[in-house]
């Protein structure tokens, strides 16, 4: 299928790209990767009347280290994030951008137009919800920062007003013995998960002394699961207390049934998930050099 | 059987011909074409699964600007015939039109048709197009449709499209003296499809000026849609000229594109320009043909003392969607396989095909034996492990014995060649069986579920096209048959055309190899034209690719007509050199390729023989006018007319085989099938050309680990198709496929020339391994594989849900020793 027509406009700074959106109205929308929005066009699930091109700013695409944070310009494409080093010094953010989709996606998309998208089913927020992220965003009036978790209101909603876009994304740096996961179970390279677990653990020895764990792809937005995190925190990382945490996530979570599974069988996988995605948050944590990548079908 | 000429060429590893126009981007596709003028067509199908259409206004989308015209079902009515119907009256009354006309019967079925000057704006004006529908109840199930509770078809009076009973040997004396009987309620083969990259694509033009049609497509079985589309348009068939160039992939589901090709001709001739329609992927996933779905109903098994099967009985029902487009075929072809690869003598089947609110199935590799083949493989594993068999010993013990070929099976089939039991040895060694046994003890100790499993399989190629008789004793088709032809050119230049149109399967290679081994030339100076062309006069009513066959029809029609060549070219030396025919012979010279007489040592390159021919007329006696060097030759299949009654005689010419060998371990907490190690084992008789026929293997490897794992058709209760997109469907990719390791025997075959069989289907032989190896693993928990597809979710409704694969509600044993 071929999208309906629209205007195309190709923004020469991001001040332009917002002026136009809140000169073209409603019926403009921004295109950055093109990985969530084309398809839309295509099946014309999305008409928009008017394109607003971001890839043609310069400085949008960056990843650099300052002030123990990470900056990510808000078009900087999944692959960048793959291949940085900076990225690396984090292996959930590596998990992450190296298991979306396939190369041609990775290669198109940006992590901004993830979080912008806000797809229940994206991989960038459920993983920068472990980490503490901020959003910077620039508005007619001006710029403000949004923690990640008021970022995300709701399935495909955001706290961006229609005049609105994502700048950049900063990440603070765990400290050092703090490691992460991202565990995704998918059953072919482009697709969406079928669930997914994100657990960052700061450990000192093997007690637990600070949690995050997010589930993704069983609810309409990431879910924080509290209980399982107060499960660990505090505890020695064995058997016991994971699965008290395993079974609390399991209980926060709440899928819906599609093709990727049934409800039952989420609520499962999305506790097996979680219990893996620990391990290898405790092992990072404590130093190990841990290789993960999702499971596929 | 042998071939007369020493093989330099058959059965060398050369590289494929067709690799570097195709590798470097540079084919030509059905959709790289444009004609002048050219429009583009759009469809606009049905929402609704089984609908009254109660209005069609098509006037707004005829006011968009660059909108030339619509096409309706009403408007086509008047203008043809019904389809071509293949299976006996009631079902043969349906009229089936390309365009739903008062009622629509599956999601995705073509209710109207847009032209405009471009794809964008036919998109357009399909959005505007109001068609007001009144849902009707869809029938989603074979079985449910068998009540005839509502009609799909009312013409028809039933949905029951064809209905046989195939019975051979003594089944109740077997079972009066069985030691075991194996009763399996129910066991389902699910509905998957092919994914070919390209999808169908359709160019025609209605000529007003001669009303001749020309076709550009991906059709893969033109002979079969020309004989469809000319009583259908009402035109003479030699008025249809259909042309396919590179197709990327069909596996059988391109055949019934014929649809299509009539709304485009019909579109055409209503606009005056030629049109072009390209499928979009939802499209195909939902629309051009899914694999038969098939449910085996009150499997009886008999069985001796030893686990050696006697008998089998059983119901078998094949839902083939909303229209018979290929069908009833597929009640007939799956006994091609009748025994599998296994001795039983006595078996009663009741086979019955129903029509469903879902999209016409086609022929899907594999086709309708896979069903049947994984039901054996099934019926055989359930009895192993009930009976305390191991699975590999219960096997050895009922395959058909290699010193048993040609071995005819119960109902006539005539299986060439073949050696089973070698197969399974090479598949043990390839995976190093005895490790992974002790492994296997090892893992189930820890409390792993690891399960291993065999698959044997037959790939039956180069149909008796008489088993249409079977189905429908009215029909006139009978045998197999292919053409070539091969020719000096003017200068000289050896040029080979053959009636097929391959999709990757290397045709222009092979067929090179065969002339070049007749004439003792290189392959590179063979030119070989294949994409069909029915003006290039070589097809018969059987041409295309599909069904396992081009290497014992195709070939053979290359053989036969290089062997004519030949014939001729001598004749012509032995004049022209004034010597015997037998004193000569056909060499490399330094004028290029020539023939030589041994004698006096002269000789004539080609170019020389084809002037004489051509352009050098009067030095050419009148006795050797009739020499043409231009050579047609037509091989057919030394097939007879079934016993239509009986149901018996030879269906196919060769059984291919595969063998595969499945390790996978069933993850405890995730439910997630992973495949350890796979082996797949091949035999297709004489090779020719290696990495082609393994280049096949590993393709129909792909194919059914995918189909066994994630590929699977899905209908929501009121028909919609859940899996309509690459997100939902999930083809099988890369990163989804085990190392395969590949081996192979040969048995050549008694009744090709080159001792070659058909390949490429493969039997569908990792759906039944993988099913056996998650079955092995599974049974010390009460489960049995009772359906064709198992993924992580169905698997977790097996083990922990326990709403599937009960053996305590599937499998009752009586055993009366
Ligand atoms: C086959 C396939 C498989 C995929 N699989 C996965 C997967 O496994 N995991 C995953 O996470 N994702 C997956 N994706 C989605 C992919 O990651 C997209 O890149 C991402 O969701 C959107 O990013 P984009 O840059 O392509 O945005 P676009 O598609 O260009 O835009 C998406 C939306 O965000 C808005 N937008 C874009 N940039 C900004 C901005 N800076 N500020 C405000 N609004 C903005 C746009 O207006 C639009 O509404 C897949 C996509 C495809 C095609």
């Amino acid at each position: 299928m071929y999208p309906r027509a629209f205007h195309y406009h190709r923004a020469g700074s991001l001040k332009e790209a917002v002026a136009m959106l809140s000169q073209l109205g409603g019926e403009a929308k921004l295109l950055a990767g093109g990985q969530s929005l084309i398809p839309l066009m295509k099946l014309r699930f999305a008409n928009p009347g008017h394109l607003i091109d971001l890839n043609f700013i310069s400085g949008t695409s960056f990843i650099k280290e300052e002030d123990g944070r990470l900056r990510f310009g808000a078009m900087t494409r999944h692959a960048e994030i793959e291949d940085s080093s900076a990225a690396k010094k984090i292996p959930i953010l590596h998990d992450c951008a190296a298991g979306i989709a396939d190369v041609q996606v990775r290669n198109r998309g940006t992590i901004g137009g993830s979080l912008a998208e806000a797809d229940p089913s994206g991989d960038w927020a459920t993983v920068l919800m472990t980490l503490h992220t901020e959003l910077h965003c620039l508005g007619n009036q001006g710029e403000r920062t949004v923690p990640i978790e008021e970022f995300i209101k709701d399935a495909y909603t955001t706290a961006l007003a229609h005049d609105e876009l994502v700048r950049e994304i900063t990440v603070r740096k765990p400290s050092p013995n703090s490691g992460g996961a991202y565990l995704a179970f998918k059953r072919c390279a482009p697709v969406y998960p079928t669930a997914s677990a994100a657990v960052q653990l700061t450990m000192e020895g093997e007690t637990c002394r600070e949690a995050r764990i997010v589930l993704g792809c069983v609810g309409l937005t990431p879910i924080r699961a509290k209980q399982a995190e107060s499960a660990l925190r505090g505890a020695a990382v064995n058997e016991k207390s994971v699965s008290a945490a395993v079974e609390a996530a399991r209980t926060a979570s709440d899928p819906q049934p599609d093709m990727r599974g049934s409800a039952e069988y989420k609520h499962t996988l999305v506790g097996a998930l979680v219990k893996r995605a620990i391990d290898v948050a405790r092992r990072r944590a404590l130093g190990e050099k841990v290789e993960l990548s999702h499971i596929y079908a | 059987m042998t071939l007369g000429e020493p093989r330099r060429w058959v059965g060398h590893a050369l590289p494929r011909k067709e690799e570097n126009r195709l590798l470097r981007g540079r084919g030509k596709f059905a959709d790289d074409i444009k004609l002048r003028d050219m429009l583009y067509l759009r469809f606009i199908r049905s929402p609704y699964a089984h609908a009254n259409i109660l209005s069609i206004d098509v006037s707004a989308a005829e006011a968009v600007p660059g909108v030339i015209c619509t096409l309706t079902g009403a408007e086509i009515v008047p203008l043809t015939q019904p389809f071509i119907e293949i299976g006996p009256d009631p079902f043969a009354k349906i009229k089936d039109y390309p365009l739903a006309v008062s009622k629509a019967r599956y999601q995705g079925e073509p209710v109207v048709a847009v032209v405009a000057t471009s794809p964008a704006i036919a998109d357009d004006a399909a959005e505007v197009v109001q068609i007001e529908y009144e849902a009707l109840d869809p029938l989603g199930d074979g079985e449910q449709a068998l009540q005839d509770k509502s009609l799909l078809h009312e013409e028809a009076g039933t949905n029951r499209v064809w209905n046989g009973v195939f019975e051979y040997g003594d089944v109740d004396r077997a079972f009066k003296d069985a030691a075991y009987i194996v009763n399996i309620d129910r066991l389902h083969f699910h509905r998957f499809s092919s994914t070919p990259l390209e999808n169908n694509v359709v160019i025609a033009e209605w000529n007003p000026k001669d009303e001749r049609i020309y076709y550009s497509c991906n059709n893969s079985f033109p002979s079969f849609a020309i004989q469809f589309l000319a009583a259908h348009l009402n035109v003479h068939i030699d008025r249809i000229r259909v042309e396919t160039s590179d197709i990327g992939g069909s596996f059988g589901i391109k055949i019934t594109s014929y649809p299509q090709m009539a709304v485009c001709a019909l579109a055409s001739k209503k606009a005056g320009r030629p049109i072009k329609w390209v499928e979009t992927r939802s499209e195909h996933m939902t629309s051009s043909a899914h694999g038969n779905e098939r449910t085996f109903r009150d499997t009886r098994v008999a069985l001796a003392k030893d686990g050696v099967i006697t008998a089998i009985t059983s119901r078998h029902i094949d839902d083939c969607g909303a229209y018979p487009r290929y069908e009833p075929l597929g009640c007939v072809i799956w006994s091609q396989v009748f025994p599998g690869v296994y001795r039983f003598k006595n078996a009663r089947i009741d086979f019955m095909q129903a029509v469903t609110n879902k999209c016409p199935v086609g022929p899907n590799r594999g086709y309708s034996r896979m069903q049947h083949l994984w039901f054996l493989e099934r019926v055989v594993d359930i009895c192993a492990h009930e009976l305390g068999i191991a699975p590999d010993e219960m096997r050895l013990r009922n395959y058909v014995r290699p010193e048993e070929f040609p071995y005819t099976t119960p109902n006539g089939c005539v299986y060439d060649s073949g050696n089973y039991p070698k197969m399974l040895q090479v598949a043990k060694d390839l995976i190093g069986w005895d490790e992974w046994k002790k492994k296997q003890a090892a893992a189930r100790k820890e409390g792993r579920l690891l399960g291993i499993g065999i698959g044997t399989t037959l790939d039956s190629g180069t149909n008796n096209f008489g088993q249409s008789q079977i189905v429908n004793p009215g029909l006139p088709y009978s045998g197999n048959s292919q053409g070539a032809n091969c020719k000096l050119d003017i200068y000289g230049e050896v040029v080979v055309a053959v009636g097929s149109c391959p999709q990757g399967q290397g045709h222009e290679t092979t067929a090179a190899q065969v002339v070049a081994d007749v004439l003792n030339i290189h392959p590179d100076l063979v030119t070989v034209r294949t994409g069909f062309d029915t003006e290039r006069n070589v097809h018969t009513g059987f041409s295309g690719t599909y069904a396992s066959q081009f290497a014992v029809s195709g070939l053979s029609a290359v053989h036969g007509a290089a062997q004519k060549l030949k014939a001729e070219m001598k004749r012509l030396a032995a004049f022209t050199l004034q010597t015997k025919e037998d004193d000569l012979e056909f060499s490399m010279g330094a004028q290029g390729p020539e023939v030589r007489a041994r004698g006096n040592g002269k000789s004539i390159n080609y170019w020389g023989l084809a002037n004489l021919v051509n352009a050098n007329t009067a030095a050419l006696p009148p006795e050797l006018y009739e020499v043409t060097l231009n050579c047609r030759y037509i091989w057919r299949a030394p097939f007879k007319v079934p016993d239509k009654q009986k149901k018996y005689g030879n269906l196919t010419l060769t059984y291919a085989s595969q063998l595969h060998i499945c390790v996978v371990e069933v993850d405890r907490e995730t439910f997630i099938p992973r495949i350890l190690d796979y082996g797949a084992v091949d035999d297709c008789g004489t090779v020719i050309n290696p990495p082609i026929v393994e280049g096949q293997v590993y393709g129909a490897t792909a194919h059914g680990i995918g189909a066994a794992l994630m590929e699977n058709c899905v209908y929501d209760a009121v028909g919609n198709m859940l899996t309509s997109t690459f997100s939902d469907y999930t083809p099988i990719t890369a990163v989804n496929m085990p190392a395969v390791k590949y081996g192979h025997i040969e048995t050549p075959s008694p009744h090709s020339y080159s001792g070659a069989k058909g390949m490429g289907e493969g039997g569908a032989a990792p759906i039944h391994t993988i099913s056996a190896a998650l079955q092995d693993a599974l049974f010390a928990s009460g489960i049995v594989i009772a359906d064709s597809f198992n993924n992580a979710d169905s698997l977790f409704r097996a083990m922990v849900a326990k709403e599937i694969g009960q053996a305590q509600k599937l499998v009752r044993v009586e055993r009366r020793v």
